[in-house]
């Protein structure tokens, strides 16, 4: 199976953003505009989220996601402060095609990992991770690195899996928006521990990142942002890097 | 111009934004059906797939929608994607045995295969039996994201190969057509297959 190559936009609306480190943020472009040009590019996927929404306890905006989706030929997950039945049906409902949840199962309920897919389907429920390294083991966070859950990301990923999450997406907090490469020994740890997707973001700096974390732990897919949203590369470019450097890659 | 093309909205779970999109792209006209009488004033039938096979027909027993359906499957050209193609089975075995609209002889399990599931991605499909439906877009990569499979030996129109396991992606059964990927997520090769679909 060919590695997915998926933009991922961290929105703030209603702006797309580039965290750094998960703190000072930089204006990059407006989420419509910018899930056209990636599709145009030849993206297999975006990756929508609102990077506020969960902080602020405040609604998800779904005119944004509306006209995000708009013009999108290619599968739009959607995440951010998403945190009952509800929102997963709106979210559909305004184009997204897979939801993605973190704060609300990893620190209050995971439960609604479990409910969520019996409706929707397991296909469509998504666990986002964002973990951050210690001495000897990776800890869950929330609210976009700012909010420990004590719980261990191995284990979680496990216990997600089993609740009927259909996919992972994992961050490194230590290598978000650094662009020095991927965290590789914790994408291969996550990938080896479940049997669902795992789709890996945070750290791609250059090429060679990609082919690298590709080669050692085998994601089914992995998350781009800083790369593209700075127009350093474009999907085209990079797929062919791929394609060329034997790594398999969706044309 | 009889040319309306129904797309089946039962529940809350549904992806009938992005076909709706989709549909409209490939120059088609789209009537929303929520209710059964709305049956009658479409030409064409698009049941679309987000969630499970159990809730999917408990909603649409809920809806009040399921013996319409079935009685429209019959004399309109109708599409079934993912979970809409999978419904169309005799029995499927998510979240337990529920019998679906029985319309093609066919079972839904759990996919064999020995990786990931489910199965996420832009994947090849093997044309088997020649289709209007796939007509000039044999060759071209469609989205998947499924955990199960259609299990079918009589109305296999194509298949495909996930970590070699080999599954049936699409299905044919007079003018019923199901897909196990999605066309409205599948970039213009997706938009080809409703243009397609209109032109029956």
């Amino acid at each position: 199976m060919k590695t997915r190559v998926i933009v991922k936009l961290d929105v703030k609306p209603p702006y797309v953003v580039k965290p750094v480190h998960f703190e000072g943020l930089r204006k990059i472009g407006f989420p419509a505009e910018l899930a056209k040009k990636y599709y145009n590019q030849g993206a297999d996927e975006v990756i929508y989220i609102d990077i506020v929404a969960s902080l602020y306890r405040r609604d998800i905006l779904f005119d944004e996601i509306e006209s995000t989706a708009n013009e999108l030929f290619i599968p739009l997950g959607v995440g951010g402060g998403v945190r009952n039945i509800e929102d997963f049906s709106k979210l559909f409902h305004s184009g997204a095609d897979k939801v993605i949840i973190n704060t609300y199962a990893v620190q209050e309920n995971p439960e609604i990992i479990n409910q969520a897919a019996q409706i929707f389907g397991s296909q469509a429920v998504v666990v986002n991770i964002e973990a951050k390294k210690w001495d000897n083991w990776y800890e869950c966070y929330s609210d976009g690195g700012k909010v420990q859950s004590g719980k261990d990301v191995l284990e979680w990923v496990k216990e997600v899996e089993q609740s009927g999450a259909g996919e992972i997406i994992l961050q490194s907090i230590d290598c978000d928006g650094l662009k020095k490469g991927f965290d590789i020994e914790l994408a291969k740890q996550v990938v080896d521990s479940v049997n669902i997707p795992v789709v890996v973001s945070s750290g791609a700096g250059k090429l060679e990142d990609i082919k690298e974390l590709i080669e050692y732990a085998r994601p089914s897919g992995v998350a781009i942002a800083s790369l593209l949203h700075y127009d350093e590369y474009t999907i085209g470019e990079i797929k062919n890097y791929m394609i060329e450097n034997i790594i398999g890659v969706s044309g | 111009m009889n040319n309306i093309v129904g797309i089946v909205n039962y529940g809350i779970a549904g992806n009938v934004h992005s076909i709706k999109k989709a549909i409209e792209k490939a120059g088609g006209v789209v009537q929303i059906i929520n209710i059964k009488e709305e049956f009658n004033s479409v030409d064409k039938i698009v049941i679309p797939g987000v969630g499970s096979f159990k809730d999917a027909i408990h909603e649409l027993k809920n809806d009040n929608l399921f013996e319409s359906l079935k009685k429209a499957i019959i004399s309109k050209p109708t599409l079934g994607i993912c979970l809409g193609m999978q419904i169309l089975s005799s029995i499927g075995f998510e979240y337990g045995k529920t019998e679906g609209l029985c319309v093609v002889d066919a079972e839904v399990h759990p996919i064999r295969v020995e990786a990931k599931v489910p199965h996420v991605g832009f994947n090849k499909i093997d044309v088997i039996k020649s289709n209007k439906l796939l007509s000039t877009i044999e060759n071209e990569e469609f989205y998947f994201m499924h955990s199960y499979e259609v299990v079918n030996f009589h109305d296999v129109v194509s298949t495909a190969t996930y970590e070699n396991h080999l599954f049936v992606s699409s299905i044919q059964k007079d003018n019923i057509f199901g897909v196990q990927f999605h066309p409205e997520k599948s970039r213009e090769a997706g938009i080809k297959l409703f243009k397609n679909f209109i032109e029956l």
